[in-house]
């Protein structure tokens, strides 16, 4: 029954949730944007870097199958992923897109594709296939007010996702990169023409998109454990929610994401567990039935 | 009878005759799952390759064509020679109930639609309890019997197999060649031209998915007989990307693309199964290889390799191109 306190704590674990739908939607959103390409490693990307810093961070982890002790400072296995991860970027932007960019969307899909099989199965190989558990980095695990009690590690999602879309919107309409990464997006050859370096720019597009699946990653992986499937289902609903806001629109993803995020926690608990992973994609046809634009989009179908 | 075609009426014989030269079990069983997994493949191909229409829900027809032919021949107690094509008839039922609304979208939309639809399906096979018995799955699924004969080894059911591809290529064959395959080139090529022309694409675009959706049900049934067990995890969101990787990397336009896909990529993981846990990665790696290096699948590089061969006009991947440059 309809309890407000209740209701109030899914809420806001819901937003947490909903945050980290719409960091891995703008990551699809900015590489679609560029190259006119769904990622279908994008989910990858969420769950590879978790493995790299749970592997620093707790005290031993089997890795090969043999026992590493490496345990180094938190915040140092933070920044070293990211690194890591920039780089890898970049190397998958030479090798997944780089050779196929004449080619249409379908090859570079089946070529996203491929590296996802790639990364899981590495994953598997290197860490095993036991779900490993990601330590918490709060001693407190939950803020009480009043009746109500909500996870530390939820609120930290919502101001690192506050932060990074700050973040965003100055890099974008405040310095020349974010100018050069729109116009590279709206019209190749113009900007090309106008003299940015239009492969350059879609690579850093992708390090970035990379980097943002990476930040939710390590945001989320201590509410989950750590598995090689745990991006699967993360970048589906992603996916969803971009579309749910308007494909191609970057505010459409962030509230896109926040409503599936919200909708799915409010729909688990009142109407079915056992179907609450359904709920986005309940929400996604709808809204493709509907209202196929989404809520932000310019276009009412694909582009002709 | 010209040379091509008694080429081609050897080639078959010859494969009829591979469950007397070949006696390992398990390559049987890889033979014969590569056969059916052909049969969802070719399906596959009439919506991308023939239509240019993308879906990622095939593994939830395959799946649907599984359960509904498990369930009538165990509960209702069906023969299985009646069950497989009631798998088929209704997953293009389903088809044609989905196909409607969601193919007024195209393109990344109509493969982001299928992929909510696939999930949701697989959803409903593991949380149905009553019908599908949940994960556990459902076992004991009688194979089908010819007069007193069971079909319960991979030896003879190779020939349910064959004979079901050869049925599909054939039907595929005629549509491609008939006027609803000028139909289905012509939206892929450019919809509104077509529909200029007098095409009801909408019409055409449904036809072709609820074709991929019979074709899947079909095949998903063949399956479930052969195995004798399914559950939910065989239909997964993963298991349709794998048919698409199977198409695209055969050639997506032809039939001959689509068979090969099927079969080349059924095979690989299993060669590739010495290298142990690293073989999956491996493939992944592979697929990324073949779609860099084989811009016409593996179909385009025979017909690169061999000049001789008379290739029709049609270029494989041409359907992938026309929907990038609508895209």
């Amino acid at each position: 029954m309809f309890d407000p306190s209740a209701t109030l704590q899914l809420i806001v674990s819901g937003l947490a949730m909903g945050s980290i739908y719409a960091l891995v939607a703008l990551g699809f959103i900015l590489i679609y944007n560029a190259v006119g390409v769904v990622n279908f490693a994008q989910g990858d990307f969420v769950m590879f870097p978790s493995y790299i810093a749970v592997s620093f961070i707790l005290p031993s982890v089997f890795v090969f199958g043999t026992v590493m002790h490496w345990q180094l400072p938190t915040v140092f296995v933070y920044l070293l992923v990211l690194v890591l991860m920039a780089g890898f970027g970049l190397l998958f932007n030479r090798i997944a897109y780089y050779p196929l960019r004449d080619r249409g969307w379908l090859p570079v899909v089946i070529s996203t594709i491929g590296v996802s099989i790639f990364l899981r199965n590495l994953a598997q190989i290197v860490w095993g296939s036991q779900p490993i558990v990601f330590p918490s980095l709060f001693s407190v695990q939950t803020l009480t007010v009043g009746s109500m009690h909500f996870r530390s590690q939820d609120l930290l999602i919502l101001a690192v996702a506050g932060v990074l879309i700050a973040f965003q919107y100055v890099l974008f309409e405040r310095t020349t990169l974010g100018k050069q990464m729109r116009a590279t997006a709206q019209d190749r050859a113009t900007a090309q023409l106008l003299g940015i370096r239009v492969d350059r720019i879609v690579a850093i597009t992708f390090i970035y998109s990379v980097l943002l699946g990476a930040i939710a990653g390590l945001l989320v992986s201590p509410i989950f454990t750590v598995t090689k499937e745990m991006g699967g289902l993360i970048s589906l609903k992603a996916f969803a929610a971009s579309i749910v806001g308007g494909f191609g629109s970057i505010p459409g993803a962030i509230l896109g994401g926040l409503l599936i995020g919200v909708v799915e926690n409010l729909g688990g608990y009142y109407i079915s567990t056992d179907y609450k992973d359904a709920i986005a994609f309940v929400i996604l046809i709808g809204v493709l039935l509907l209202r196929p634009s989404g809520f932000f989009g310019e276009r009412v179908s694909e582009k002709a | 009878m010209n040379r091509r075609g008694a080429v081609v009426a050897v080639l078959l014989v010859a494969c009829a005759l591979v469950p007397f030269v070949v006696h390992s079990q398990y390559v049987l069983q890889v033979t014969d799952t590569a056969l059916i997994y052909a049969i969802v493949v070719i399906g596959l191909g009439i919506l991308l390759g023939f239509t240019g229409q993308m879906s990622l829900a095939q593994a939830a027809f395959f799946g649907m064509g599984a359960y509904a032919s498990a369930i009538a021949s165990t509960t209702l107690g069906w023969s299985p020679w009646i069950s497989i094509p009631f798998g088929a008839l209704f997953a293009a039922a389903i088809g044609a109930a989905v196909g409607y609304p969601c193919l007024r979208l195209s393109g990344h939309y109509l493969a982001l639609a299928t992929i909510g639809f696939g999930i949701i399906v697989q959803l409903v096979f593991i949380n149905a309890r009553s019908l599908t018995n949940g994960p556990d799955g459902i076992n004991s699924i009688p194979p089908p019997h010819l007069g007193s004969l069971a079909l319960d080894t991979y030896q003879t059911y190779f020939y349910v197999a064959y004979g079901a591809l050869l049925i599909s290529v054939y039907i595929a064959w005629r549509v491609k060649h008939s006027r609803i395959g000028r139909a289905f080139e012509a939206i892929r090529e450019n919809e509104i031209a077509a529909q200029a022309m007098g095409i009801n694409a909408t019409h055409y675009k449904v036809l072709a998915f609820v074709l991929a959706s019979a074709f899947g049900g079909l095949a998903g049934g063949l399956i479930a007989h052969m195995t004798r067990f399914i559950s939910p995890d065989s239909y997964s969101f993963d298991q349709s990307v794998i048919f698409l990787v199977m198409l695209v990397i055969g050639g997506s336009a032809t039939i001959t693309g689509a068979v090969t896909g099927a079969i080349l990529l059924t095979f690989l993981p299993e060669f590739l199964r010495p290298l142990k846990d690293s073989y999956i990665m491996i493939y992944g790696a592979a697929v990324v290889l073949m779609v860099i290096f084989m811009p016409e699948g593996i179909v385009g590089l025979v017909r690169r390799l061999i000049p001789s061969y008379q290739a029709p006009p049609a270029a494989p991947m041409h359907a992938t191109n026309s929907i990038a440059d609508s895209a």
